[in-house]
């Protein structure tokens, strides 16, 4: 791994780890965050969480994170994995900015 | 082997068949591409006759399943479903597995690694006779609907009433002189429906829902098409990625898992491997060009070092790339890393976020239909 690959993942992990906490004990998942893979979805299949625990989710990336889930961007809530790309894409434009 | 209630009707159609776990399945009914189009764009129909289905009544259902599954049977409600797995005593998967509260009967319904002859002998051997388990394997054919217009294929076949399922539903519904089972439950990212119906009425049903699929602009598909529909929604393929690593923390299947239940097929053991860690983890990856020998068993390099394996693979038609699973150490199982297929200068491989596709059936709103 280069150092650039090994910040990445540092950076990665600590928003994975950071949303997991904070998606286990908002909605008292029986699970530790070692069992959530990151590519679970979370609505429906997978996790099953309902419309109510979506509101929740967009919640918690917005106090955990700064960063702002619009109503129309559904697609976000797909998977742990997708909320994190867009925290870390929305993190890098705030710096950027 | 067992065969299809179906497959006089779909070798007629031109169909091509395989084996698969002792059953015969119907691997295409027309080119991949045009049957991916059907599900992606419409609507298509496919005898998923090879899964073995049983009955379970009411009474006995809650405490044979509860021992047998890995999820919480309890827990299903009336009318509603449970998906998860069947285990050997290793804690390997066996069976992925859908379990049914319908009335006065349990369904389970499988895709299952073992033949019908070891699946029965895992069920007599947890009790099954007592049970009163009935095999509707043998007497009953499984056609799935799929696709961004599925639902209106069985709108037209059982009515309004359909659009207000949930997933992970089932119901009853009339057909012709008997009662067809609906399960939704689809594994492509597009609306799904699984229809159980007994052998007399499989083919009028299957010509029924393929007309009314051709009419939405979609049409019959084979069983093969649905390696690249799950795989690019993330579903979990008991036959591609279940096959090639079988441990279901490996595969990040603990969703499907009761962890506090006292007693399961593979129960220790799944318990003593995660209490000591998982060390591997399956993500998904991504490639361009140049990457010819992307499939199963390619090893992913980072540098001179061998760190990854790919373990399940298609070409995705809406992204025109080449997707898969792959399997790494944990601490490098992170989207958004470059590798090299096949040898350190080879092809980039990218691994992904998954699923990497926005299905269309998303936009739709049954309940404003």
């Amino acid at each position: 791994m280069t150092p650039e690959a090994q910040e990445y993942i540092a950076r990665r992990v600590s928003v994975i780890n950071t949303f997991k906490d904070e998606l286990i004990r908002r909605l008292n998942l029986p699970y530790t965050p070692d069992d959530l893979h990151e590519d679970v979805s979370l609505l429906g299949a997978g996790l099953g969480l309902d419309s109510l625990d979506a509101l929740e989710i967009v919640l918690c990336v917005e106090n955990c994170f700064g960063v702002k889930i619009p109503d129309e961007n559904t697609s976000v809530l797909r998977s742990i994995n997708t909320i994190v790309d867009f925290v870390l894409e929305q993190t890098a434009r705030k710096e950027a900015a | 082997m067992r065969i299809s209630p179906l497959k006089s009707r779909l070798a007629a159609a031109g169909a091509s068949f395989a084996g698969r776990c002792g059953v015969e399945i119907c691997a295409k009914c027309a080119e991949i591409e045009t049957e991916y189009r059907f599900v992606r764009d419409a609507a298509a129909v496919t005898d998923f006759s090879f899964m073995q289905t049983y009955r379970i009544p009411e009474a006995a259902a809650i405490d044979f399943l509860d021992t047998l599954l890995a999820g919480n049977v309890a827990k299903v409600r009336f009318g509603r479903m449970l998906h998860t797995f069947l285990a050997d005593s290793n804690g390997f998967l066996v069976a992925d597995c859908y379990v049914a509260n319908n009335d006065d009967e349990f369904l389970l319904v499988c895709e299952s690694l073992a033949d019908d002859a070891s699946m029965n002998e895992i069920l007599q051997r947890h009790g099954a006779k007592d049970a009163g388990i009935e095999d509707l394997s043998q007497s009953h054919a499984v056609i799935g609907i799929d696709g961004y217009k599925a639902w209106a294929v069985v709108k037209e076949l059982f009515g309004a009433d359909v659009l207000g399922l949930p997933y992970l539903s089932i119901e009853k519904y009339p057909f012709e002189s008997g009662t067809v089972r609906l399960v939704r439950a689809g594994k492509t990212s597009e609306f799904g429906y699984l229809l159980i119906v007994p052998n007399e009425l499989a083919v009028p049903l299957y010509e029924k829902a393929a007309a009314l699929a051709a009419a939405q602009g979609g049409g019959r598909i084979g069983v093969e098409v649905h390696n690249t529909l799950r795989l690019e929604g993330r579903f979990f393929n008991i036959f591609a990625e279940g096959a090639a690593v079988k441990d279901p923390l490996v595969l990040g299947l603990q969703w499907m898992i009761d962890f506090d239940k006292e007693a399961f097929d593979g129960r220790d053991a799944i318990l003593d491997r995660r209490a000591k860690g998982v060390a591997e983890k399956i993500i998904g990856v991504r490639a361009g060009g140049g990457a010819e020998d992307f499939a199963p068993g390619a090893v992913l390099y980072d540098g001179a070092a061998q760190v990854g394996r790919i373990v399940a693979s298609c070409y995705s038609h809406v992204l025109g790339a080449r997707l898969g699973l792959a399997l790494f150490p944990r601490d490098i199982a992170y989207a958004g890393l470059s590798f090299h297929l096949g040898k350190s200068d080879g092809a980039v491989v990218q691994t992904i976020s998954m699923p990497p596709i926005m299905p269309k059936s998303l936009t739709v709103k049954l309940d404003e239909i």
